[in-house]
């Protein structure tokens, strides 16, 4: 991608707090607490057959807990753009999600070649998603914007040449 | 069983003396409401969609339908048949759509109407809905009872968009009794109003419907049922074919996706979908907004629609096109929905807003269902995960689930009693 060579090796970091969660988000990455229940799939590079699996996995495990179906939604979408984000954009990754009685919270992590701009990659329409994601029917480059909207918190650390990590929180309760 | 909990009718039963325990049910089951306990399947009441597949899947007649007798009829004074749209798809070509309506008169009917008489104001009836309700998309329908209790048990969040209105033969069974009440003078109890059905789901609707307001139909009988019979009447009707009144056009309800289409317009985009696995991946789908771009879905259980029932005696794409043929070439009469549509004005066909019968949820607390999830995990681990349902429960996740929910014991599972009487062997 040779308009992304100025931001090569520049470490980005994007956060994004939902007002009112920043008390639950702070101390939850202050101390993470040991998962009771913890789920983990391989997302394959282009293989959009499998691809929103391990999404779907998710959404049947809140189900079985009983999640708020508002919620479960929320959860769904968003897991479901990451993942298929990790599908269309990297040459392959893994997610992993962690369930507590209040929230979940879930990993994306790629084996690159990450994201040179990610303020840029947060803005809706803008996709660099060649062709064949194209004729798949994604990359319509409402992603990123997709999953902000959907989570409480989200952060993503990439840097172009390297890995992506995006994770999220969503608390089960709305009211705080 | 609690006691105080709901119990469900169900259109199937299992014959215990024809069942070898094989779990072949256990493996098909949408809802995994089937397990093979003391080497005999048992269905679980608060699961069980009624869709049919167990009795399609058994080789050994033990898991047979409950549909009504047909003598039940004669309790009535007047009685009444509704014919599902499907029943017209089953006789070979030479059955006119005349002779085939006129045999179930010969059953003992003093009335014969047919499903397809409403389906034009069914399909006005939808538009209008799907129109005045602009915040909910898409609109799912609820015709099929399967797909309404499937959503009920597995996709609770969906509710509110099903279409709440009564479907078409119990429409047509509110509209008759008033008129014959009104034109013969009978008693509410006297008129015995049946219907002619397809699948098992239909049986229990009649038996429990879900959101109805009042009393409709009084028996359902299987379209299998009464093959043999009307068969006989179709015999001899061929030489003196009769000449009554039909309503081809409305055959269509039988197929999903012609159905589809009739709503399909400018303002209307409509999907059709059929067979329960789609139906489920589709509402799945629609549960996390990836749908909302369609204003109205056709869902039916059953391959192609009412016409894939388990209860049809022919193969569902002869059906079709029996059907597609009936429609194309016979002459149409002009159904009078004008007091239908007076009904539909007053309210008469709302049904009551459908509530979950959730069984996903592993406990009511979230906590004590994270604990139980862990164990679930822990177990797992320890089972051989070859999914054979050799143990009575369809995979060795749902075995897992059955030992916490004090269902079943680890011990059910047949692979590791060999592992482990294979060490103890080599000890």
């Amino acid at each position: 991608m040779p308009g992304c060579e100025a931001a090569k090796s520049e470490m980005a970091e994007f956060w994004h707090i939902h007002e009112g969660f920043e008390e639950a988000v702070k101390k939850h990455f202050a101390e993470p607490p040991e998962a009771d229940v913890s789920l983990d799939s391989l997302i394959p590079e282009k293989d959009f057959n499998s691809a929103g699996k391990g999404s779907a996995d998710v959404k049947n495990l809140l189900k079985r807990l009983g999640v708020n179906p508002e919620i479960l939604r929320r959860v769904a979408v968003a897991a479901y753009e990451a993942e298929i984000n990790v599908a269309a954009h990297s040459s392959g990754g893994a997610m992993l999600s962690h369930v507590y009685p209040d929230l979940i919270h879930m990993i994306f992590q790629d084996n690159g070649p990450g994201i040179g701009n990610i303020e840029q990659a947060m803005v809706p329409g803008y996709s660099t998603a060649d062709d064949m994601v194209r004729e798949m029917g994604f990359g319509a480059g409402l992603g990123l914007p997709n999953i902000k909207k959907n989570t409480d918190a989200l952060h993503i650390s990439s840097a172009a040449g390297d890995t992506t990590t995006l994770e999220f929180l969503i608390f089960f309760r709305q009211d705080g | 069983m609690d006691k105080k909990e709901t119990q469900y009718y169900h259109a199937l039963r299992i014959l215990e003396d024809n069942c070898t325990g094989c779990t072949a049910c256990v493996r098909v089951c949408p809802t995994e409401a089937i397990r093979v306990r003391n080497r005999k399947a048992r269905i679980d009441a608060n699961r069980c969609v009624d869709c049919g597949r167990c009795l399609e899947t058994c080789e050994f007649h033990a898991i047979i339908p409950r549909s009504d007798p047909l003598d039940i009829i004669h309790r009535f004074k007047y009685k009444v048949a509704v014919v599902s749209t499907s029943y017209f798809g089953q006789f070979t070509e030479d059955v006119s759509y005349e002779v085939a309506k006129q045999a179930i008169y010969e059953l003992g009917f003093d009335e014969v109407q047919e499903e397809a008489m409403v389906t034009e104001f069914m399909i006005g009836m939808i538009r209008d809905y799907i129109r005045h309700k602009r915040n909910t998309r898409p609109i799912l329908s609820s015709n099929c009872p399967t797909v309404v209790r499937l959503i009920q048990l597995k996709y609770p969040s969906l509710l509110p968009n099903l279409f709440h209105l009564e479907a078409p033969m119990s429409i047509l069974t509110s509209y008759l009794r008033d008129r014959i009440k009104a034109e013969t003078g009978l008693a509410e109890e006297d008129i015995g109003i049946f219907l002619i059905v397809p699948c098992p789901a239909h049986v229990t609707a009649v038996h429990q419907p879900e959101g109805a307001y009042k009393h409709l139909q009084d028996g359902a009988f299987s379209i299998g049922m009464i093959y043999g019979r009307v068969h006989e009447h179709i015999k001899k009707l061929q030489n003196h074919p009769p000449r009554i009144q039909t309503f081809p056009k409305g055959l269509t309800w039988a197929l999903s996706g012609v159905q589809a289409d009739l709503v399909d317009c400018e303002d209307i985009r409509a999907l059709s979908v059929n067979g329960v696995d789609n139906v489920m991946e589709i509402l799945s789908r629609v549960e996390d907004h990836y749908l909302d771009q369609y204003d109205y879905i056709v869902l039916r259980s059953c391959t192609n629609g009412c016409v894939g029932g388990s209860f049809n005696v022919e193969n569902p794409f002869v059906a079709m096109s029996r059907i597609k043929k009936m429609i194309k070439e016979s002459t149409n009469s002009e159904a009078d929905v004008h007091e239908l549509d007076n009904l539909y004005r007053a309210g008469e066909f709302d049904v009551v807003p459908l509530t979950p019968r959730s069984i996903m949820e592993l406990d009511k607390d979230i906590k004590t269902a994270i604990f139980k999830m862990k164990r679930i995990n822990e177990i797992l681990t320890s089972l051989p995960g070859l999914n054979c349902s050799a143990c009575g429960s369809p995979t060795c996740y749902a075995l897992a689930e059955d030992i916490v929910q004090g269902k079943a014991t680890i011990d059910d599972c047949v692979v590791l009693l060999k592992r482990h009487s294979k060490e103890e062997e080599q000890e």
